[in-house]
């Protein structure tokens, strides 16, 4: 007996278009195993994706899904959300797709702590398009757009939802795909916004012209640069300049979640209570 | 759990509609269970092959590193498998240095 991956997916649409050796197919399966652990039914689950490699995701999988447009899961999402309070909704955004044409909605998507989870796959480049420059691509990396090498400083995404408010920030590398399913478990359970940075590798795009030809040597530089967060704490401030730490790095259950708060407002317009106060809210300014 | 019976008593199976030849699932096993072989019909020349079936110790890298659907490992309840040795572990090296393939030396070898 093994896992069977089929009873999840779209069958008509396999095998799936990405290329050899790409990370989202690992990502993917780490997603499903993810929902079958929970017992998620598929009806219950809805898939946003936005545009580029990871904007595949959502073709795949037997959920209801929503192919949408570049850079706006977060906001289409929203939508399904607040329609649809009782369904798990989870956005899957490249790293170009989330924190470049879709960095504003998933800056306000964190801060309004909606009950959904963002998978944010993220490859370094934008790798559909064939590599040009995105705003987590390290700097001195060979891409179409800055050929000589990139100057532009990088983000840290995990960073900015932590301080944009999202209650549940993790990061893992599509090399632990176990430690990956957990994230997602642990990212599901979780009321408010999650956001799950799964580092994937482009070895056709990134790797081509930056000695990373084989998904082998891709995923070997990634797991040199990320390290396991308590490892990671004990290092000293030089040493952690150049490493990125794995696991969960936010938990935040005391938080108002989006859902609830629209519900007051629901509430408030049926009669059902008064005018909404200050008092309402766990963190008053 | 969403579950697919297992071919009679095999360790490992592959599906080879959906393999790209990727080489991950070949530099993942730690006992040389797989390895490509040439498929002049593939897109990359190459197919996955399972060429030692009785050294497959189970632990489920191949499948979990596989982005493609494509490989599938029995549970542990239901197949006995082997334990590691150094001969399977000498033929990982061996399909490693080669390009991820068996070594024509080798197999007549062994």
């Amino acid at each position: 007996m093994a896992f069977n991956y089929d009873s999840y997916l779209r069958m008509e649409k396999m095998p799936t278009l990405w290329c050899w050796g790409c990370g989202d197919g690992v990502i993917l399966k780490a997603f499903i195993r993810a929902v079958d652990k929970l017992g998620i039914s598929k009806d219950e689950m809805c898939i946003v994706s936005g545009i580029g490699c990871s904007g595949r995701f959502s073709s795949y999988v037997d959920f209801n899904t929503i192919h949408s447009t570049h850079g706006r899961t977060v906001a289409y999402a929203t939508g399904v959300k607040l329609a649809n309070p009782d369904k798990h909704v989870v956005c899957v955004a490249g790293d170009g797709d989330a924190w470049a044409i879709g960095g504003n909605h998933t800056i306000h998507g964190c801060r309004r702590n909606i009950d959904m989870t963002l998978i944010v796959i993220q490859n370094f480049i934008y790798g559909l398009t064939n590599s040009q420059t995105s705003p987590t691509t390290p700097q001195g990396m060979w891409t179409v757009t800055q050929k000589i090498g990139n100057i532009d400083p990088t983000f840290d995404g995990c960073e900015i939802a932590i301080s944009c408010g999202a209650s549940f920030v993790a990061r893992e590398n599509v090399t632990a795909p176990k430690k990956l399913e957990k994230v997602f478990v642990e990212a599901f359970k979780h009321k408010g916004f999650a956001y799950v940075e799964a580092m994937s590798n482009c070895h056709i795009n990134l790797g081509r012209k930056n000695k990373m030809v084989s998904a082998m040597n891709n995923l070997d530089w990634i797991d040199s640069i990320t390290t396991p967060k308590k490892k990671y704490e004990a290092l000293s401030e030089e040493e952690q300049l150049n490493l990125l730490p794995t696991g969960i790095l936010k938990q935040d259950t005391d938080v108002d979640e989006y859902c609830d708060l629209y519900k007051m407002i629901q509430d408030a317009h049926q009669g059902k209570r008064g005018k909404i106060t200050q008092d309402d809210f766990k963190k008053k300014i | 759990m969403a579950a697919m019976a297992a071919p009679e008593n095999t360790p490992v199976w592959v599906n080879t509609d959906r393999c790209k030849a990727c080489d991950i699932c070949v530099d993942a096993c730690p006992a040389g269970v797989l390895s490509m072989q040439a498929a002049p019909g593939s897109t990359l020349g190459a197919m996955i092959t399972i060429i030692a079936p009785d050294s497959c110790i189970g632990c489920n890298e191949c499948e979990l590193l596989c982005p493609d659907f494509a490989i599938y490992v029995s549970e542990r309840k239901e197949f006995k498998f082997a334990k590691l040795t150094d001969s399977s572990k000498a033929r990982q090296e061996a399909i490693a240095n080669n390009g991820y393939r068996i070594p024509v030396d080798y197999k007549e070898a062994n």
